[in-house]
């Protein structure tokens, strides 16, 4: 089963990911509490969207697991698993510990 | 004038409903032409070609597609274009229409389109290139009697793809429909020959098509020059 640290490195290469699509200039900061959704958020809303799938992709190739980030319960949390990668982490963490 | 033999060398594409009627016909074209095409129909394959991967696949079936995508990913690492074309067609008059029936229609024929457009723009994002052309249908604009679910699955695969052009746009992938007229497949032989002729008769073109003219749209919308096309729908025969 893949640790926190492996989900989180997915999640920030899921960011370099958008970083390399971007020029110099528009580069973000990626860091544990770069702000995914919000209005604070550092990503537009296809960025966002690109880093979902390239997440939900690599956590179900590293863990033969298929994981939804973007269904209801996902969306009905208290705290969003969007507010930054901490969060995402942290949920993602939380899905693949449930029994398949 | 057809395109070279090889237009769609190093191109991989994927066509839905490929194994009879205007998915054979386009897969068949594509593969003629250079392309790697792999096929998705809940049946076997009907058409052998060293560049041709059938997957056996029910588009109105969200597992089932994702599934046809993973085995598809362990072919290609991308797809750039994609037909989609499965569809199903029961014509009745609608207080008298199955909801099976409807619901068969509504799931093949629109989310369907919707599942496999979806799956194959993750994909495209990576190349930042891609085409989808959905498979229309004038029924969208002539509204015949029997075809209301038919008719609005068919007007719905415009709306999906104009609304995805937005969306996929900063991809470089474009989204069009090709609304086709009459053409003699196994799906048009289920409706009534004299309703056929009618509708027929009525076009401002009072033919049926010819492969050709569905493989004349399919290039346009597919080719590298169509970059600036999209959220378009182009009918045949002159339906507008």
């Amino acid at each position: 089963m893949l640790d926190k640290n492996a989900v989180q490195d997915i999640i920030l290469q899921g960011l370099k990911n958008i970083n390399d699509e971007r020029g110099p200039d528009e580069q973000i900061q990626i860091d544990l509490d770069t702000r995914l959704f919000g209005t604070d958020a550092v990503l537009d809303s296809l960025s966002l969207v690109s880093v979902i799938v390239d997440v939900e992709s690599a956590v179900s190739e590293a863990s033969g697991r298929d994981i939804s980030l973007t269904d209801d319960r996902a969306m009905s949390q208290t705290v969003s698993p969007f507010s930054d990668v901490s969060t995402l982490t942290d949920y993602i963490v939380l899905l693949l510990s449930e029994a398949p | 004038m057809m395109p070279a033999p090889s237009a769609y060398e190093g191109k991989f594409a994927l066509v839905t409903g490929s194994r009879r009627g205007i998915g054979r016909l386009i897969a068949e074209h594509l593969l003629e032409h250079g392309a790697h095409v792999a096929g998705f129909a809940r049946g076997e394959a009907t058409i052998e070609h060293v560049n041709y991967t059938h997957f056996q696949v029910d588009v109105s079936d969200a597992v089932s597609v994702q599934k046809g995508f993973a085995s598809l990913k362990k072919v290609s690492d991308t797809v750039h274009i994609v037909v989609n074309n499965a569809a199903v067609l029961t014509s009745q008059y609608a207080m008298i229409m199955s909801p099976a029936a409807a619901l068969a229609m509504i799931n093949t024929n629109l989310f369907g389109t919707f599942m496999v457009s979806r799956e194959a723009s993750k994909m495209m994002r990576k190349a930042k290139w891609g085409r989808i052309i959905n498979i229309g249908s004038m029924a969208a604009s002539l509204e015949p009697i029997g075809d209301s679910v038919y008719a609005a699955c068919k007007a719905g695969v415009s709306t999906l793809a104009n609304v995805m052009a937005r969306e996929l746009a900063p991809l470089n992938v474009t989204c069009n429909t090709l609304g086709v007229s009459g053409i003699k497949t196994d799906m048009l032989d289920q409706l009534p020959e004299d309703k056929i002729a009618a509708v027929i008769a009525s076009l401002p073109l009072p033919r049926f098509a010819e492969p050709d003219d569905i493989l004349n749209v399919i290039d346009f919308f597919a080719s590298e020059r169509s970059a600036y096309i999209t959220a378009q729908t182009v009918f045949l025969g002159g339906v507008n």
